[in-house]
């Protein structure tokens, strides 16, 4: 459990969202680093190579990135955009979980369309018992603001990196990770 | 059809450079007014249309283009084009008798302006009723920049109420008996069930109501028996789009009908809306929407699965529906779901279902928009008052806009009055139905200030005979409204009919006051429904003369229609790119 330096940002105001509630149970256990499948949380002094993905209004630069099986990767992340946006790495299916506890963070006044609201989360956090902490598979950042992601990807898996701001998913802001041998 | 002027487009940067005034594209387009005739599959008859067809083509721009636009009218009656949406110099915006004479029978009219914006948009005639007889069609127009959503395939779904009888015919109708074309009147059994469900005093005291408002709870559509079409195809002849499984596909939807209001859903899809009236929007994920009269939404869809998915848009007064199919390959479809049950009006629509309360106090009333359920204590004597005096729509004012958007899906839409009849829902158990409140601006055009002063607009009308007006005043005896171009204006809107008007502004953009401050979105149209007061701005930034007006054919015919005159502003900016007519 040494990942609380992984998903450090450079400006120190980005944030990534987990488990806001309970979601599914990949991704509570995307929440807690564990592999099933997906891979894990890297070291950063092991990643072969940096990425940089630069986030705009409402896709990614590049949209897609290929990986080598079981190699970590350092993502440098930068949001270029106006709106906030996320960098999360999964399956579909966790970005569908995980798009629901993004819909709750709107819903309580946490995420604005251009900044997250601190104060909200802590009220979200006293109310409900659950808030924003640092989540290694993704970082979700303000306009202007740069974040970093490191992870370890597995021998196989199907997945995508994506912003689940609502509706920003559905609009395109996805992009495809091609593991190859 | 189109040719590029000046220089090729990959030299585009360079001219920029060295000559920016004349490194504009440039394209030519050429339309022709026409008779045509119009095949339902349910009726036939003789309409109008754009180059032999109706609807006309799709007009396609790119943003920065200088567009030149031939339209010969090669009917025997003047006609005009009106670029819905498009922002333009006052002279090109094709309204007879505002902007230009129109175009007189056997005539070329050559419009000519840059486009400026991009989007999803539509044109149609502006003289007498052409536009409901057939005389419309879409523009899109392609973004300089790249859009903040992605698709694989793209398609125009443009909505349409044929009518087997003509405009003209309609209005002579209406006139006549305002409840023509009202095929859902409540018959004696409606009656003798509300006797038995409200006891004999409460329905006899509704009927009442609802007679002194010369309206009655169907009064949802008041234009029926038409057909509903999508691209010009009946439920028969069912348009179809093609996809491959996985694709996200961009749904461009254009209501261009005379009077109908729809609700559209694809079951088994959700909907992203990523545009309202052409303006990119934080995109919001539903079930279903309502498109009201001469707006535009463009969602995105993504079905995945290998088989057909059918579009389907209900009337708003459930009288009648369209179907279109999204398929893999031609002749699939889909199940078609059951039309719904009809809504009926309610007391809240009249903007006045409070209970116990007194009518005489009517005109000073400012608060508490009723729960509408009930009519108790009603006062039915002082019910002919009523059709003057309607609320100042403070529910709007308190209605909560926490600020943080996104609506739960239980929470009635504050866009209808507390308790109205028509207040949607989505078919889907639990779904999403999108409100007015979820738009959001991607990227707002203007700044945030104050606007400088308000204006009123009560939209009223006299149902019995057929006149709809503004303040109580009809167009020809109106006086314009006068803007001050830099300045921000702030319009009321009180619906005091029991009708839903889409307000249409020509020239500048609407600003929808929907609580999000500085991501209120602009649109071109802002429906009203009845009993509710809508807030909108804008910013006087086009010099001239324009039109203002309910986008009900009928509506704006008999008098819901002002003009709107923008005084001062820099005289180049009036003056610019004059229309040259020829023969």
């Amino acid at each position: 459990m040494n990942f609380s330096c992984l998903s450090r940002t450079a400006a120190g105001a980005a944030f990534t969202v987990a488990a806001v509630l309970a979601a599914g149970p990949s991704s509570a256990d995307m929440g807690h680093g564990s592999s099933k499948g997906v891979g894990h949380a890297g070291e950063a002094a092991k990643a072969t190579r940096t990425v940089e993905i630069v986030m705009h209004d409402n896709f990614y630069e590049p949209e897609k990135v290929d990986v080598k099986a079981g190699e970590t990767v350092r993502f440098t992340v930068r949001n270029n955009g106006e709106l906030v946006h996320e960098f999360n790495i999964g399956t579909a299916d966790m970005h569908r979980g995980h798009q629901k506890e993004m819909m709750m963070m709107v819903e309580h006044g946490v995420l604005e369309p251009d900044r997250i609201n601190h104060e909200a989360a802590k009220a979200m956090q006293a109310d409900m018992g659950h808030g924003m902490h640092n989540d290694p598979n993704s970082v979700l950042l303000e306009p202007g603001k740069s974040g970093e992601v490191v992870w370890t990807f597995p021998e196989d898996a199907v997945l995508e990196f994506a912003c689940n701001v609502p509706g920003h998913y559905e609009a395109g802001m996805q992009g495809q990770i091609m593991i190859k041998h | 059809m189109k040719s590029f002027g000046l220089m090729p487009a990959g030299l585009l940067c360079l001219g920029a450079l060295l000559a920016p005034v004349t490194a504009v594209q440039s394209g030519e387009y050429n339309l022709t007014v026409d008779r045509v005739q119009v095949d339902t599959g349910s009726f036939t008859r003789s309409g109008i249309g754009y180059n032999g067809a109706t609807p006309g083509p799709v007009l396609r721009f790119e943003e920065g283009e200088e567009v030149t636009i031939n339209v010969t009218n090669n009917l025997s009656e003047s006609t005009s084009v009106h670029w819905h949406g498009i922002i333009l110099p006052t002279d090109q915006d094709g309204v007879p008798g505002i902007s230009y004479p129109g175009i007189a029978p056997g005539e070329t009219f050559t419009y000519r302006f840059p486009i400026r914006q991009s989007g999803t948009y539509w044109f149609h005639s502006h003289t007498g009723f052409q536009e409901p007889d057939g005389a419309y069609g879409a523009i899109v127009i392609t973004p300089k920049k790249r859009e903040p959503f992605r698709y694989d395939r793209d398609y125009v779904v443009q909505l349409t109420d044929a009518h087997p009888h003509s405009g003209d015919r309609i209005l002579r109708n209406l006139k006549m008996s305002a409840d023509y074309y009202n095929r859902k009147q409540r018959t004696l059994f409606d009656f003798l069930d509300d006797v038995a469900s409200k006891g004999l005093d409460r329905t006899l005291a509704d009927r009442a109501a609802w007679g002194e408002m010369r309206m009655m709870p169907t009064d949802i559509e008041d234009l029926q028996g038409f057909t509903p079409l999508i691209n010009g195809k009946a439920v028969s002849q069912n348009w179809t789009g093609l996809f491959t499984p996985g694709e996200r596909v961009r749904l461009r939807f254009i209501n261009s009908s005379a009077m109908t209001y729809f609700d559209i859903r694809i079951p088994g899809l959700k909907l992203t809306v990523v545009q309202a009236d052409g303006n990119n929007v934080q995109p919001v994920t539903v079930d279903e929407f309502r498109i009201a009269v001469a707006e535009t939404f463009d969602v995105i869809v993504r079905p995945t699965e290998d088989r057909a998915y059918t579009i389907f848009a209900e009337s708003m007064g459930r009288t009648g529906f369209a179907r279109g199919t999204l398929a893999t390959r031609e002749g699939e479809e889909a199940d078609v779901p059951e039309l719904r049950p009809a809504p009926l009006l309610t007391m809240a629509d009249m903007g006045m279902a409070h209970e116990g309360m007194d009518h005489g106090s009517m005109p000073g009333m400012t608060h508490s928009m009723p729960d509408g359920t009930t009519m108790k204590g009603m006062d039915q004597g002082s019910m002919p008052g009523m059709t003057h005096s309607m609320p100042d729509g403070t529910t709007m004012k308190g209605m909560d806009h926490s600020a943080h958007g996104g609506m739960a899906m239980d929470k009635p839409d504050p866009f209808y009055a507390p308790g109205s009849g028509l207040s949607p829902t989505a078919a889907e158990p639990g779904g999403k139905f999108l409100s007015y409140s979820d738009l959001k601006a991607q990227s707002p055009l203007y700044a945030e200030r104050p606007a400088g002063r308000e204006i009123e607009l009560r939209l009223t009308g006299n149902m019995e005979r057929y006149i709809w007006s503004i303040n109580g005043i009809k167009y020809e005896d109106a006086e314009p409204i006068r803007l001050q171009y830099g300045e921000r204006v702030r319009f009321k809107f009180v619906n005091e009919t029991m009708m839903t008007h889409p307000m249409h502004l020509h020239g500048m953009w609407s600003i929808l006051d929907n609580g999000n401050g500085r991501w209120n979105p602009i649109k071109h149209v802002v429906s009203v429904t009845p009993g509710t007061t809508v807030y909108m701005e804008t910013e006087v930034d086009a010099p001239g003369a324009w039109a203002f007006h309910c986008h009900l054919s009928y509506h704006a015919d008999t008098g819901m229609f002002r003009k709107v005159i923008v005084e001062g502003g820099p005289p180049e900016k009036a003056a610019a790119l004059t229309g040259v007519s020829g023969g």
